[in-house]
């Protein structure tokens, strides 16, 4: 589903050039849970924000279901973060002034879907994820796990293929941390991609398959 | 989606409009109180007539040396009289003397203008009387002491329960029977046409004035009318020729008349009038691009303050077309509204104006329809720097920021 080939990002700080990446190759199946570990500035977030097509990669190409996504203009990777993949952040990125509900309706609005549709789409959404009495609330009224499973179900509105994850337990105590791997989990036996970018052993363990980046290299992507 | 941020940041919303409302409603209310005035000087001067020329006794010259328009009659009846028969386009023609004088009944007494007239006055000065009479041929020839008097004097002197006519009045001194009431004509510019007093002119030349010309009964003007206003040039014309001979002048330049045109006058006023509206209300759009200003300068500020918002919109799917339109939008929001607050305030502002200051109360539709789309268009010119700006940000850079 994913295939890396030999992605490179470099950063240009004055003169100086920083290598992020450094030629990693990978390739992640359709329906894994795989988690990708790092210390800090490993490149690991750098690696997501590309995967995510948030960021475009130096040098390197990157299929998506055998399409070639390097080529692509800003629209059309707009089109792909919107319909393809779902996203998950360590602050949750929830729109502060927006209740949860019309947070979880905002792909929706930019996947052109009608508003009568939006909304019990949105509910459902927000109903899975065990927040059907939370929907009028902003993310200031909710908790940590609240606001990550309001993105978590925001993530999901437009039922993509993958989800990805930025340290997602980053913020959360182990209670509320469980219960966010739960739902990855559950999330992954419905088929859906599940890739965790995360520093925790622990959360790491109940994943899969583990990829160890460091320096820029994928040191080990086999566990 | 727009209309949310700014409903979150109302006091800022709305001391942003404000810029728009100012700008709006001055451009409005200016143009809106321009138009009333200039329309109500149109009536005033077309009530008079546009179909009448006006002789007026013009610079007489002593010794070379100009004593000044109106300084000594050069003007006569008798000149009148020949204009009327010898004018063939003129129809109606009307000598007056004028003079501010004192009026006296029982113990009321005002200072009012004077008329001495002729019959041939109602006609061409298209005033008529209410009730009672004008004076009669007779009455003219015999410089009988009858006075007609217009609404103002009427309310001047006497009681409102009172009847004028068949009532006595001094005129500095003079005893006049009042034979008839003028009806209202309403003020032009600074002069009340309503406080007067009309007598024979035979009255007031002998009597108010003392015949002072060697050549006939002098007067201050003579008004000319002819079957319509195309006749106008001719008449000038024949007229010219008329007192030329007749006062034996050789060139035009030393002409000791000057004819004017009512028409002539309202163009000129209007002219003015509407170059002085234009200034105002150029004055007024410098208010509106104050506004402008304002509202980009909070986009840009909102902007930046939601920098991350927008990177989140972007992960989530938004092209830079939907954030662009996104802020245009916001942008736009806040003047249109502002706008159509500006309008409103500004017809409101016209409409106590006009009721004050007595003018027609006038908005057009093209002022309403140009404060629309000004304000439109200030919004979407306004917000197009912020909203490209927002469009352009990177994503993760716009994530990153706190």
């Amino acid at each position: 589903m994913i295939t890396l080939e030999n992605i490179t990002k470099t950063y240009q700080l004055g003169d100086m050039e920083v290598p992020i990446l450094r030629g990693i190759d990978l390739q992640i199946d359709a329906s894994e849970y795989v988690s990708i570990m790092g210390a800090s500035g490993s490149g690991k977030s750098t690696l997501m924000n590309i995967m995510g097509c948030l960021d475009q990669p130096t040098a390197g190409r990157y299929y998506l279901d055998d399409r070639e996504l390097t080529t692509l203009n800003k629209d059309e990777l707009a089109y792909i973060r919107n319909q393809q993949i779902g996203f998950g952040f360590q602050q949750c990125n929830l729109l502060p002034r927006a209740t949860a509900l019309e947070n979880v309706i905002l792909p929706m609005v930019y996947a052109g879907i009608p508003k009568s549709e939006r909304r019990t789409r949105a509910e459902a959404a927000l109903t899975h994820v065990g927040l059907s009495d939370r929907m009028a609330n902003r993310p200031s009224q909710l908790s940590g796990g609240q606001q990550q499973r309001v993105a978590i179900a925001r993530a999901l509105v437009n039922q993509p293929a993958i989800l990805l994850a930025d340290e997602p337990t980053g913020a959360l105590d182990t209670h509320t941390s469980q219960e966010v791997m739960n739902l990855f989990h559950e999330l992954n036996e419905q088929a859906i991609t599940v890739i965790v970018i995360t520093h925790e052993t622990e959360v790491a363990a109940q994943t899969k398959r583990r990829i160890r980046i460091q320096d820029g290299q994928i040191v080990d992507a086999s566990s | 989606m727009a209309l949310e941020a700014l409903w979150s940041n109302k006091l800022r919303s709305s001391l942003t409009m404000l810029g728009v409302i100012i700008g709006i409603g001055s451009v409005i209310s200016l143009t809106s109180i321009g138009q009333g005035i200039q329309k109500s000087t149109e009536d005033n001067i077309r009530s008079l007539g546009t179909d009448v020329l006006q002789v007026m006794a013009g610079a007489a010259e002593s010794g070379g040396i100009s004593q000044g328009q109106g300084s000594v009659s050069t003007l006569t009846w008798e000149d009148a009289q020949a204009i009327a028969e010898q004018a063939p386009s003129a129809t109606t023609v009307s000598a007056y003397l004028q003079r501010q004088a004192q009026v006296v009944y029982g113990e009321e007494n005002t200072s009012t203008t004077v008329y001495g007239t002729d019959l041939a006055h109602p006609d061409a000065r298209n005033t008529f009387p209410e009730s009672g009479r004008f004076f009669t041929q007779e009455e003219l020839t015999v410089a009988d002491s009858v006075a007609v008097i217009a609404p103002t004097v009427q309310d001047n002197l006497f009681p409102p329960n009172v009847d004028p006519i068949g009532e006595t009045i001094r005129i500095q001194g003079e005893i006049y029977n009042v034979i008839g009431v003028m009806e209202e004509k309403g003020s032009q510019g600074p002069q009340d046409r309503d406080d007067a007093v009309y007598i024979p002119l035979t009255s007031m030349s002998a009597r108010i004035i003392g015949n002072n010309s060697l050549m006939g009964v002098s007067v201050n003007g003579i008004y000319i009318k002819g079957e319509n206003e195309d006749q106008l040039e001719t008449i000038k014309f024949q007229v010219e020729n008329i007192l030329r001979l007749r006062h034996g002048i050789a060139t035009p330049s030393d002409d000791d008349f000057q004819i004017t045109n009512q028409a002539d006058i309202l163009e000129t006023l209007t002219t003015i009038l509407g170059l002085l509206t234009t200034m105002i209300v150029a004055i007024a759009g410098i208010s509106l691009i104050v506004g402008g200003i304002g509202i980009a300068n909070i986009m840009l500020v909102s902007v930046v303050e939601r920098t991350r918002e927008i990177g989140i919109r972007k992960a989530l799917g938004a092209t830079e077309r939907d954030i662009l339109s996104q802020f245009l939008t916001e942008s736009i929001v806040i003047s249109v509204i502002g706008g159509s607050i500006g309008i409103v305030t500004g017809v409101g502002i016209t409409l106590i104006a006009a009721t004050a200051f007595g003018f027609p109360f006038i908005v057009s539709t093209s002022a309403v329809v140009v404060g629309f789309v000004l304000s439109t268009s200030v919004g979407l010119v306004a917000g197009v720097i912020p909203a490209r700006n927002a469009a352009k940000l990177d994503p993760i850079v716009a994530l990153r920021s706190d």
